[in-house]
C-alpha cells in the first residue's frame, strides 16, 4: 500500500522537478571524457556522447555554440547544465566545449587552421600594412597583466604623443573569445577609427592561450576594418589569431616595436636628412664652382687664341708695311726724284745716304 | 586653414621635411632659395626631435565593460 507522504506528479512535474533538483544541487558542471557518435543535425544542433571507460552521456549544444572543431575521439572538457528532456532522456545542455589535453588541442587547431586556411583567411594578400607613424591606437588585453604592461613600457621608450585606448578584457577562460569580440566590434564601430588594432596577452600554457584559436575571434578579427597586430605569449606560440592579424608580433612587447618606430632612430635619421641637405646643397656649391673654372678657363684659351692672331695679323702687317717703306726701297739702291722733269729743270734726287740737286738735260719718252 | 607648425602632428612635420629633402634633391632646387629652404628643414628638425623628446603618450583604460 501506498505511503501517503510519498510525492506525487505528473510526467511533466516529475521532469519539472528533477531539473529543478538538478539545477540547485549541480547548477552548471564541467566534465571532461571523450567525444563520441558527433554529429550536426539540420546545420544547426549538435549531438555526440561524452565518454570514459565506463560510463557515457548524451550531450546536446547549438551550432553558434560551438566554437572549436570537434570530432570523435577527441578529449574534450564541456561546461554543461544536466537536464532531463520532455521525453525523459538524459542529457548535457552544453554551454561550451573546449579541447583538452596537448593532443586534442593540437587536432583542434590544425583542423580550424586547414577549415580558415581553406577559406583564405591566412592569405597574404589580405594583409594591410600598418601606419609607419600611428596617432590613435586601440589595445585590446587584459590591463592588468604583465604583458600589457611590457607594452606600455616599450611604447613609452620608443615614442610619444600618441592617443592610446586600452579595451581591458579576459585574455584566458570560456569568457574571453566573447570579451575580446566585443572589443574588437566597440573599436570597430567608433567614429573617428584608432589606425591600429593591437591584442596582446603574456606567456602561459597552451590551455590558456588557447581562447586564441577562437574560431569566431579569429573571425572577428579577420573582418576588423582597422589594421590588427597581435602578440600573443612568446615566441614559440603560434594562434590561429596571430596567423589572421595583419601583422604577427613574437610578443607584446615586440608589438609595441612594431607599432611605434624608435625615437632614438627617428632623431639619427633627422640628422642624416639635414646631412643629405646639406651634401646636395654642396655638390650644387662645387659644381656651379667647377662650372665657372672651366668657363674662366675656355675665356682664357679663346683669349689666347685671339692674341696670338691678332700678333700674327700684326707681324703680317708689320712685314707688308716693311714692304711699302719708300727707305727699304732706296735702301735696294733706287732713288726718289723730285722737282721738274723737264729740260733745264731742276730736280732733287733723293738715295739712301744722300741728295742730289741736278739739272735735267734732257726728257725723252720711252 | 593651414595648420600652425606646433599644431602639427610629428609624422606630418615628418612628411614636411621629406618634402623639403626631396626638394633639395630634386630638379627643381635652385641654390638662390636653396638657404632659405635650408633654414626651415633645420628649424622643423629641430621641432620633431623636441617633440620626440618631449611628447607623452596618453593611455586611457576605457570603462566600457566587455564581459556582458
Amino acid at each position: 500500500m501506498a505511503n501517503d507522504q510519498t510525492p506525487k506528479f505528473s510526467v511533466s512535474d516529475f521532469i519539472a522537478v528533477v531539473n529543478q533538483s538538478l539545477e540547485y544541487s549541480l547548477g552548471t558542471v564541467e566534465i571532461e571524457g571523450e567525444v563520441a557518435s558527433f554529429k550536426v543535425n539540420q546545420g544547426k544542433w549538435v549531438f555526440f556522447d561524452i565518454k570514459d571507460a565506463t560510463g557515457s552521456v548524451n550531450c546536446f549544444m547549438s551550432l553558434f555554440q560551438l566554437r572549436v572543431p570537434v570530432e570523435d575521439g577527441m578529449k574534450v572538457v564541456v561546461r554543461a547544465a544536466p537536464k532531463i528532456t520532455a521525453w525523459g532522456k538524459f542529457s548535457l545542455t552544453i554551454q561550451s566545449i573546449r579541447p583538452s589535453g596537448e593532443g586534442s588541442l593540437k587536432k583542434s587547431f590544425e583542423l580550424l587552421k586547414a577549415k580558415l586556411d581553406k577559406e583564405g583567411l591566412f592569405s597574404p594578400e589580405r594583409k594591410r600594412s600598418l601606419p609607419e607613424i600611428p596617432e590613435h591606437i586601440a589595445v585590446i588585453s587584459s590591463t592588468s597583466a604583465a604583458g600589457y604592461a611590457d607594452f606600455v613600457k616599450i611604447l613609452n621608450d620608443r615614442w610619444g604623443g600618441l592617443k592610446v585606448d586600452a579595451a581591458h578584457v579576459q585574455v584566458q577562460g570560456d569568457s574571453a573569445p566573447e570579451q575580446m569580440i566585443r572589443a574588437i566590434s566597440y573599436f570597430n564601430q567608433q567614429e573617428t577609427l584608432p589606425e591600429v588594432l593591437v591584442i596582446i596577452r603574456g606567456g602561459g600554457s597552451t590551455d590558456d592561450l588557447a581562447a586564441f584559436n577562437d574560431e569566431p575571434l579569429v573571425r572577428a578579427i579577420a573582418a576588423s576594418r582597422i589594421p590588427t597586430i597581435v602578440g600573443v605569449g612568446h615566441e614559440v606560440d603560434v594562434s590561429l589569431a596571430d596567423m589572421v592579424a595583419d601583422v604577427r608580433a613574437a610578443t607584446p612587447s615586440n608589438a609595441a616595436q612594431i607599432v611605434v618606430p624608435d625615437r632614438k632612430e627617428l632623431t639619427n635619421l633627422l640628422g642624416q636628412l639635414v646631412r643629405r641637405i646639406l651634401v646636395r646643397t654642396e655638390g650644387v656649391v662645387d659644381g656651379y664652382l667647377k662650372d665657372t673654372k672651366v668657363t674662366l678657363r675656355q675665356g682664357l684659351t679663346m683669349l689666347d687664341t685671339r692674341v696670338d692672331l691678332l700678333q700674327s695679323q700684326l707681324v703680317t702687317s708689320r712685314q707688308v708695311m716693311g714692304a711699302y717703306n719708300p727707305r727699304a726701297v732706296l735702301s735696294r739702291g733706287y732713288a726718289i726724284i723730285r722737282g721738274e722733269v723737264a729740260t733745264g729743270g731742276i730736280i732733287r734726287i733723293e738715295q739712301q745716304e744722300r741728295i742730289i740737286t741736278a739739272e735735267v738735260k734732257d726728257v725723252e719718252a720711252i | 586653414m593651414l595648420k600652425q607648425s606646433e599644431q602639427k602632428t610629428v609624422s606630418e612635420k615628418m612628411n614636411e621635411l621629406s618634402e623639403l629633402v626631396a626638394w633639395f634633391e630634386g630638379d627643381e632646387f635652385e641654390l638662390e632659395q636653396a638657404l632659405e629652404t635650408y633654414g626651415k628643414a633645420e628649424k622643423l628638425a629641430a621641432e620633431i626631435e623636441h617633440d620626440l623628446t618631449n611628447l607623452k603618450n596618453e593611455v586611457t583604460v576605457l570603462k566600457e565593460k566587455f564581459d556582458a
